[in-house]
């Protein structure tokens, strides 16, 4: 994280980019109502758009300002490569999740995932990815009753299948 | 009275919600201290998993897990020096010390202890001072919900992150997440880009999941390495004669626990430091020096931490204004089951106001017990290493998201947020401003209209309206002082010697 007396990799830009974000949202919240009236729909919006672009003015300022932080690289200290591929498995489970469905594209990413995080033993890795998948389907879909996505498992068929068995 | 008893009670003769209670105490106590796993996390995700629940059963979960959260976050500040929140900080200072001493059992039972007691003190003060606050509240005008909204931004603002800019555009971030759709007084579009969609806004829950599940979770994974030292524990009961002994000195930091966790926008880590350091300047001959095991800097932010949770519950039931970021998702969670937290709630709905301070002696209850019980099974489970616990933090989160609307666009919005939330926590903006900003929003909004338009739009009488009642006159000062404290010139003048 950054300092309080230097600054980070990336900072500037960061900053910088703010600035930007800041004045876009600010035209956009003046284009709700202008300055037509001071209690009108888009009067919060533009008190706090201004806000954000004059701190986000005086922070890169003050970025400006500091040192960069000795020995610090972008993508070793803000977006090492650890983070950056997790947050891959994360999108391409978000994309697949309901076309596949919970079930196949969980145990897909948590074995990834574990796998790539824990370094153990495939098996160890299988096992445990296993356990997880269970216990969070046990818990949210059969005992909180929470809605998710099949896709091409036909959860509710075999559900009823086993209780059918039991019945 | 007896009805108030009844509303009380309803926690306690409920076999289904004392379970409840008592679960989400017991899971609290382990989100609070497992490092990476925080008690707004927890709440956040929760709610998404609960909103079809009776408000009740809910409730009760949600209360179990942030009261034993607090707590909990002391155990691995204790025996690892790693504190599980930031409530407890100020634990590891004399805590850690202790474990390394042999006294880690011994440091866990007195925090423990001293965490109940401080709990109780800030239930009592809550149940005594809520109605009294909701009464003075019918009297606030626009204007005065106006600025405590605006107090609570710039208090958690200037305070979580240190830096003032980044803080106010955090919270001025979370006011303009807030107003995305339809306006509701005149259903005019704000930030809505023609996409139906956005008509009835983002929702916060997705908002909450990321900045606090995602981000969190991904910061996390710069600290895979780390290994924590283990503790030997051997009797977690804590001596009478200490109990006796440190008594008042938790009675003290209770009271500015419950005190500042009742400020807007304040939590129980700046609670637990301030007691920290009061705990400090008062005690004048310590058998042990501070910061080397002084069982005074044990009990001092124990008490305080946990005494935070009763105040931060007054704001929140009597204005709904937050009094720290779990309280912040908590109203989201009252919104979604259909309560409105504010003075009105205390007259229309009084069975919800004392269901919560009887839910609330039961979770510190149950922290009683399970505090001082299940040390072997808490070694195991802290000790979970990083490379399974992130995964499933990550599945939950998506999960949770998912399941607020059983829509993908939920899981793109919390990831989103998480993602921007992590480059916010690797550049120092920190993220409660946001949550703060986003859940306030409506009510800065509506109150900011109201009271413009109660003065026929003429800004000259507003102002002059402000400063001349003494509530408003107060709070503006308050937002004034916030603002200067922050300026160098201010900073310079007023710099403590010793520092």
């Amino acid at each position: 994280m950054t300092g309080i007396s230097t600054r980070m990799p990336g900072e500037v830009v960061f900053s910088f980019v703010l600035v930007i974000l800041s004045l876009v949202i600010f035209w956009q919240a003046y284009s709700i109502s202008g300055f037509s009236s001071i209690s009108s729909p888009g009067s919060l919006p533009l008190a706090a758009s201004a806000i954000m672009v004059m701190s986000a003015c005086f922070s890169f300022v003050k970025t400006l300002k500091k040192p960069l932080e000795n020995h610090t690289l972008f993508f070793t200290h803000v977006l090492p490569p650890i983070v950056s591929i997790i947050l891959a498995f994360i999108l391409i489970y978000s994309v697949v999740l309901e076309k596949l469905g919970f079930i196949v594209s969980t145990f897909t990413f948590l074995v990834i995932s574990i796998q790539f995080l824990y370094r153990k033993h495939f098996l160890i890795t299988l096992g445990l990815a296993l356990i997880s998948l269970i216990t969070v389907y046990v818990v949210f879909r059969l005992i909180f009753q929470v809605i998710l996505p099949e896709g091409i498992v036909p959860e509710r068929e075999i559900i009823a299948a086993i209780r059918n068995l039991f019945s | 009275m007896f009805e108030a008893l009844q509303y009380f009670s309803i926690s306690w003769v409920s076999p289904e919600l004392m379970f409840l209670t008592a679960l989400g105490t017991f899971l609290g106590i382990y989100v609070g201290a497992i490092p990476g796993l925080s008690v707004t996390m927890a709440v956040s995700i929760l709610i998404s998993f609960t909103f079809s629940w009776d408000v009740n059963s809910a409730l009760c979960l949600m209360v179990g897990v942030y009261m034993g959260g607090v707590y909990g976050g002391s155990r691995t500040a204790i025996l690892l020096n790693i504190p599980g929140a930031p409530s407890a900080i100020a634990t590891a200072l004399d805590g850690y010390p202790l474990a390394q001493q042999g006294k880690a059992g011994e440091a866990i039972g007195l925090s423990t202890v001293m965490s109940v007691i401080g709990g109780f003190v800030g239930i009592i003060v809550l149940a005594v001072a809520a109605p009294h606050v909701s009464d003075f509240a019918l009297t606030f005008q626009p204007r005065d919900y106006l600025l405590l909204g605006l107090l609570g931004i710039l208090l958690v603002g200037s305070l979580s992150g240190g830096n003032m800019a980044k803080g106010l555009f955090a919270g001025a971030f979370g006011i303009l997440i807030g107003t995305v759709g339809l306006d509701p007084l005149t259903a005019e579009e704000r930030f809505t880009y023609g996409v139906v969609e956005l008509w009835s806004g983002i929702n916060p829950i997705a908002v909450m999941i990321g900045l606090f599940g995602i981000t969190e979770a991904l910061s996390q994974l710069h600290h895979m390495d780390k290994v924590a030292v283990k503790q030997r524990i051997d009797r977690l009961i804590p001596k009478w004669g200490d109990v006796k002994k440190y008594l008042p000195l938790s009675l003290r930091s209770s009271a500015i626990g419950v005190g500042v966790g009742s400020l807007p926008g304040v939590g129980g880590d700046i609670a637990a430091l301030m007691a920290y350091d009061q705990a400090k300047r008062s005690t004048k001959n310590p058998e042990v020096e501070f910061g080397k095991g002084a069982k005074e800097g044990l009990v001092a932010p124990e008490s305080a931490n946990n005494a935070a949770v009763g105040g931060a519950y007054i704001p929140m039931l009597t204005l709904g204004i937050p009094g720290d970021a779990v309280t912040a998702v908590f109203i989201g969670a009252l919104f979604i089951h259909g309560l409105n937290p504010g003075p009105m709630l205390m007259i229309e709905r009084p069975e919800m106001f004392w269901f919560t301070v009887g839910n609330l002696t039961l979770a510190n209850i149950f922290v009683l017990i399970f505090g001082l019980t299940g040390i072997r099974l808490f070694s195991k489970i802290v000790e979970c290493p990083k490379g399974i616990l992130i995964p499933v933090i990550f599945l939950l989160s998506i999960v949770g998201a998912y399941s607020i609307n059983n829509s993908i666009a939920d899981v793109w919005w919390m990831l989103g947020f998480g993602m921007l939330g992590y480059f916010f926590k690797m550049y120092g903006v920190p993220v409660g401003p946001i949550i703060l900003g986003v859940i306030l929003s409506r009510l800065i909004d509506d109150n900011w209209r109201r009271a413009i338009m109660s003065e026929r739009g003429d800004l000259s009488n507003f102002f002059i309206n402000m400063i001349s009642s003494p509530l408003s006159a107060t709070l503006l000062l308050a937002i004034i002082l916030i603002l200067l404290s922050q300026t160098p010139i201010w900073k310079k003048v007023f710099k403590p010697k010793n520092t």
